[in-house]
């Protein structure tokens, strides 16, 4: 691939043009702004969790249980405490065990008995790494194995060792939603398909290991260096487990070394962090490894969804009817609760007028899972976007085609209470296609006798003999083993906020200095996505003032008015929103007060460039400063400019029965992925991704860009290489070594466009983006695969030897039918 | 446990220390010199993250032993800016969105810094494989490529 | 690290130091550090007493043409073999392989002795050196004077991490002849992404012919054996026959039958089995002929 054809590019489809704002100014949105914090990361010189040391800090260290299932005889921690440098081994008995997590499940240290090798049993504060490391190596734990439950269906057997006493039947959940009739579905159908689909642990592989500081002061308080990405509700959740009311707790959070959902629960390690501390009255800091990291953080929830659906002749959609088990593991995270959003897709991302959906959560003693961008996504568009082209196959019609017959549009309310506003899914179809070549480049699986194989234009072209070196070019026997082929898939997610807790909002503080620098305190949290930026540059749209005026302080709940969290996909527009009401208060405040000082109407005024400015011609008047000056030091009247705002979306919190307008907005797209399949090894090249989403409005261009190119690279990754495998309990591969994240000599060319709705909820129109990515891309390239070999790929990753195995059984049926 | 002393230069400043026989560089610039801007993100050589410059080549900090480096000349982040600016190359990273979380932002950038000092002129294909040791989890590492590339042709 | 051992730091100038010093209770040599640092920092194996850095040690780096032969110095690192103009030269192959180690961090400090001495079946430089007929040169101080012993590279490995070095042995050089003119030597290893891959196989093939007849084989393979192994079988199926489908498809049968690969978290057995045939195969069509 050259440069030139990998450029990005960008669809700008027609933006209305509203009332009088925009003609004669600049304005910041849809611009390229790099992120503010951008300097200090590049520069090395911003602090992350492992970078930060206090005064006499200490370090602490886990023994985790390192066994799937067993009972807890003894733990014996005389030589650990005896070791020099040692200040606090802590275990069970040291401490009050209060449970929490979603199944309220998990405790900070293990008591009687572990449930995962992950499950934590003791730990050490001491003078350094090294000797916490040494000293939790010397704590002996005696152990009663019990029988490991190693799946799903060892859990569901008849018999089976019960791993939690308070669930006997080891099913600690089980969800159903429906809408419609199936039975009448069903009898609608022409055509009835059946499919399993079997989906992986991702591992989130945050750059930056997890971490964490406690530190107590003087009063009482207590101070966390926290990386959580839910600050306010984690302060609530903590306060419980640690017996520190929650108004005594503040929550400083570093920069972020990545977030994807992973800290979005509270884990064992940041309580035990704080009973260290509390145990030794000194500042402790505990930091995993990266192998610690793989084996002790949570991942994507597995699981296998059996999906039946039915169409008519004519490619309507009939009935959808969902069946999920979910290996929950040994405790439990989110993870479990992920089939909340699965359903969503399965009822809403087309119309579909009978939907049902059973899911099973099972207790085994494998790892647990927890939140990961999409939430449950990425898994059911797998299912339902796989199978849409299985239908597509047997009614004999483009997927294209079949997609836009039965794809939502605007208006609608769908099955499950959803209501469309603004919904460009029909757009990101024929945009992504489009840019695709769709036409050109799709052939008909069935009458290319289901494989496309051309001959490579190279003879080694996928990982082999990269370097030319030592090989001759010519083909000895015109040998072909490479297959060309093109898909599709589409997603739905939420867009604006997601109604989960009783508040979804996000509360703003702003204020001006007497020179125009705006400091925005804002309650949603910078992970790496650059939140900051857009909040900044909202507000500096808002105020007529450059980005640089803006800093934006986003990380300490002292300062910082509450927000839910940064998870849905929710803080461009609902931290936006409030930025901006926030920023539009203080500009009525400076517009009125510069229309009293030069004796104008307030309409007749703007505030640009610094400067307030007659609307119509643009000139300038009076610079900002001078107005806030002439506010703070009046003669008669004296105050500052400061607003607040606390935003709360239009959605209302799912009923009982799973349905209702759970977000403000909805976020639709299409990704379209061309691969290359080696026939002999079974090695996936994907050789191109042309990606349109529906973000209601693109504010940063630069960042917006950034999350659907790293969205699209996670993608990848979960679809044909990541995978933390698990035997007998038993993480196999905890290191980059053998656990593959892509790299730079992986990426593919992106194309990556955006259909702008408007959405007259979002701020300027936005809507959000973060998960949105992620979530199409490997059925995407499943269908691709399949049009490329007539292979179905049905379990991720779609590693090179899976695939092979497909291809190789395919080709005996096909020997056996011949 | 016998202390070794250690003389290099990092960064343009002598440095004079004593370090245990184990020690790695990456414990010795982020411990002991406190130039944090070089991370750990694996400690196995499989991430990038540590990449510093170690005699005019780019090294995994966490695989060089510090007693390695008797005598020689480490570059590290720290040491690309100078009076308050950055070096042009930080300064595209920065312009082309090539941030996020940034955790692996030094590393890439040192690794940039190696590949355009041995070719002044990469294709697309020199920087990908020129990064192929730096791991990244955010970007999907088009703007990272597209800002070493935009570096190379004429940026500084 | 462990705390109560007594380490020592040793940096020896000449060989002779060098093997005295490594002949030490509980040493250990130290090459590029790049495979032994992350296993000592897990904990996977033990931390040695003493670590004999080899990296003032004259003379056993640099690579020459010496009467006829290419000598490679141990501490040779593996951009310098990549890039080197008598190894591209003389043994493309070699220059191949190194420069698909890893990555560059890697390949600047990783050097080909440490690549052979730690015993990987994955090494990357020992399946072309087993088609080069690779020499290694030995050091040792017996007490009273340093001798040299040679061991071909076939006969250099005993198991995973495992070699034919006695303690306090040094490996100095490898040596080979260039690849005869008219000669051709391919490598090439399989994994799931191209960078920073430990291959799940990897297989190489020299070939020369005359007059259309195969007069001289080598094959060899890595990471489908408890050592890099040369494929003798295979280089029985190609010798005196043309180089034709049916000579291929014999060879890959016989490559089939004589690895003896495992099955781990990066592959099945039958899997390895399958890239090894399809490699050599796709070798092997690539000759001119």
């Amino acid at each position: 691939m050259n440069s030139q054809s990998s450029v990005v590019s960008h669809q700008l489809v027609p933006e209305k043009q509203r009332a009088g704002q925009i003609a004669t100014k600049d304005t910041l949105i849809g611009k390229r702004i790099p992120k503010l914090d951008a300097p200090e990361k590049a520069t090395g010189l911003a602090r992350y969790i492992e970078d930060m040391k206090l005064p006499r800090m200490l370090y602490g260290k886990i023994l985790f249980a390192d066994r799937p299932h067993a009972r807890i005889v003894n733990i014996d921690t005389a030589a650990a405490k005896a070791m020099r440098g040692v200040r606090a081994v802590i275990t069970a008995a040291d401490i009050e065990l209060v449970p929490f997590g979603f199944g309220q499940d998990n405790t900070a240290l293990k008591k009687d008995k572990v449930t995962c090798t992950r499950d934590e049993v003791a730990a050490v504060a001491a003078d350094t790494p090294q000797i916490a490391a040494e000293a939790v190596s010397r704590i002996r734990v005696t152990y009663e194995d019990l029988p490991v439950v190693a799946s799903t269906d060892e859990a569901l057997a008849e018999g089976a060792p019960v791993i939690h006493a308070k669930t006997p039947d080891n099913v600690p959940f089980q969800f159903d939603y429906s809408h419609g009739d199936i039975e009448q579905g069903i009898r609608e159908s022409d055509v009835i398909l059946e499919d399993t689909y079997t989906l992986g642990r991702q591992a989130h592989c945050c750059l930056g290991t997890s971490g964490i500081i406690a530190h107590f002061e003087a009063d009482g308080r207590l101070t966390l260096h926290s990386l959580t990405q839910v600050p306010f509700l984690y302060k609530n959740d903590l306060a419980r487990i640690i017996g520190v009311a929650p108004e005594k707790i503040r929550i400083i959070q570093p920069p972020i070394g990545g977030g994807f959902g992973s800290k979005l629960d509270i884990h064992p390690f940041e309580p035990i962090c704080v009973f260290l501390a509390r145990a030794t009255s000194r500042p402790v800091r505990l930091c995993f490894t990266r192998e610690e990291e793989f084996r002790a953080t949570p991942t994507r929830q597995p699981m296998v969804i059996h999906l039946k659906s039915g169409v008519r002749k004519d490619g309507t959609f009939t009935f959808r009817d969902v069946r999920m088990l979910l290996d929950n593991g040994g405790r439990t995270s989110w993870g479990a609760t992920t089939p909340w959003i699965s359903m969503r897709t399965f009822s809403s991302l087309y119309r579909v007028p009978h939907v049902r959906q059973h899911v099973d959560v099972v207790y085994t003693n494998n790892i647990y899972a927890c939140a990961f961008r999409g939430y449950g996504n990425p898994q059911a568009t797998f299912a339902l976007e796989s199978q849409v082209d299985s239908l597509a196959e047997v009614l004999d019609m483009d997927p294209l085609e079949l997609r836009l017959k039965n794809a939502q549009k605007p208006g609608e309310t769908t099955g499950q209470g959803m209501v469309l506003g603004t919904c460009g899914l029909a757009d990101c179809l024929e945009t992504a296609t489009q840019h695709a070549g769709w036409g050109k480049k799709r052939r008909n699986v069935k009458t290319s006798k289901r494989q496309n194989v051309a001959a490579p234009n190279q003879p080694d072209r996928t990982s082999f003999s990269r370097d030319p070196m030592g090989s001759a070019s010519t083909d000895l026997s015109s040998h072909r083993h490479i297959a060309h082929g093109i898909g599709m898939a589409s997603l739905f997610h939420v867009g604006g906020g997601a109604k989960i807790y009783r508040s979804d909002g996000c509360g703003t503080i702003l204020k001006l200095d007497d020179f125009g620098g705006v400091t925005v305190m804002t309650g949603s949290s910078e992970i790496g996505q650059g939140s900051e930026t857009v909040i900044a540059q909202i507000v500096a749209e808002e105020l007529g003032l450059s980005i640089s005026n803006i800093r934006v302080i986003n990380n300490d709940t002292e300062l910082t008015p509450w927000d839910v969290g940064v998870h849905a996909s929710r803080t461009t527009f609902i931290a936006g929103n409030s930025a901006l009401r926030a920023a539009r208060d203080a500009r009525r405040k400076l517009i009125n007060a510069a229309a009293a000082r030069l004796k104008r109407k307030p309409d007749d005024l703007d505030l640009r460039g610094g400067k307030v400015v007659e609307r119509s011609s643009g000139e300038p008047l009076e610079s900002i400063g001078k107005i806030i000056r002439g506010l703070h030091f009046g003669r008669t009247k004296n105050e500052l400019v400061m607003t607040t705002d606390f935003y709360e979306p239009p959605s209302t919190a799912p009923d009982k029965e799973q349905k209702g307008d759970i977000s403000a907005c909805y976020a639709f797209g299409t990704h379209v992925a061309e691969v290359e399949v080696d026939l002999e090894t079974g090695v996936v090249k994907v050789l191109r991704i042309c990606a349109t989403h529906d973000v209601g409005r693109v504010i940063n261009r630069l960042g917006i860009e950034g999350q659907v190119e790293g969205g699209i690279a996670q993608g990848i990754g979960y679809c044909l290489a990541e995978e933390l495998k698990v035997e007998g309990g038993r993480v196999c591969n905890p290191s980059f070594t053998d656990y593959k994240l892509f790299s730079t000599t992986d990426l593919p060319e992106l194309d990556v466009s955006f259909v702008e709705t408007n959405d007259p909820a979002g701020p300027h129109g936005a809507k959000g983006i973060g998960e949105s990515p992620l979530i199409p891309v490997a059925p995407a390239i499943a269908n691709a695969i399949y049009n490329a070999t007539g292979v179905r790929m049905t379990e991720l990753p779609l590693t090179p030897e899976r695939v092979l195995a497909k291809l190789k059984e395919a080709r005996e049926k096909e020997t056996i039918s011949d | 446990m016998s202390l070794v002393e250690l003389a290099f230069v990092v960064n343009g400043e002598s440095v004079t220390l004593s370090v245990p026989p184990f020690a790695t560089l990456l414990d010795v610039l982020r411990d002991d010199l406190e130039l944090t801007g070089t991370k750990y993100g694996c400690g196995e050589g499989e991430c990038g993250a540590c990449s510093v410059i170690l005699d005019g080549k780019v090294v995994n900090a966490c695989l060089v032993p510090a007693l390695e480096c008797e005598g020689a000349e480490v570059l590290t982040i720290e040491g690309l800016a100078f009076g308050g600016k950055m070096h042009p190359l930080q300064q595209a990273f920065v312009d082309h969105g090539a941030i996020q979380c940034g955790f692996c932002t030094p590393g890439m950038i040192m690794a940039a810094y190696a590949l355009l000092e041995a070719n002044p002129s990469p294709t697309e294909e020199d920087v990908k494989r020129g990064l192929e040791g730096n791991l990244c989890r955010c970007t999907g590492y088009r703007k990272i490529v597209d800002a070493v590339l935009s570096f190379a042709g004429g940026g500084a | 690290m462990p705390l109560e051992q007594s380490d020592r730091y040793l940096a020896p100038h000449t060989v002779q130091e060098a093997t005295q010093d490594a002949a030490g209770q509980g040493a250990a040599v130290l090459a590029g550090g790049t495979d032994l640092l992350p296993r000592w920092s897990k904990g996977v194996v033990k931390q040695p007493d003493a670590l004999v850095s080899l990296k003032d040690v004259e003379g056993i780096n640099g690579i020459a043409r010496i009467n006829g032969e290419v000598r490679v110095g141990a501490l040779a690192t593996m951009s310098e073999i990549a890039s080197d103009p008598i190894i591209r030269d003389a043994a493309p192959v070699l220059a191949n392989a190194a420069g698909r180690i890893a990555c560059p961090q890697v390949r600047n400090r990783a050097t080909i002795g440490g690549n052979l001495c730690n015993a990987s079946p994955a090494a990357d430089t020992a399946v072309p050196l087993i088609l080069l007929d690779a020499v290694l040169d030995i050091a040792a101080w017996n007490g009273s004077s340093l001798t040299a012993r040679e061991v071909p590279v076939t006969k250099f490995f005993k198991g995973p991490g495992a070699t034919v070095l006695a303690p306090g042995e040094l490996l100095t050089h490898i040596r080979f002849k260039p690849l005869a003119a008219g000669a051709y030597a391919a490598w090439d290893k399989f994994g799931t992404r191209p960078a920073m891959e430990i291959a799940v196989a990897s297989v190489g093939v020299a070939v020369r012919l005359d007059g259309g007849t195969i007069v001289h084989a080598r094959v060899g393979y890595g990471s489908v054996a408890p050592v890099p192994m040369r494929g003798r079988k295979a280089e029985v199926a190609l010798m005196d026959r043309p180089l034709s489908a049916e000579t291929i498809e014999r060879c890959q049968a016989a490559a089939r039958d004589e690895i003896a690969p495992i099955t781990d978290v990066r592959a099945s057995e039958g899997y390895r089995r399958d890239v090894v045939a399809v490699m050599l195969g796709r070798l092997l069509r690539n000759v001119e002929s």
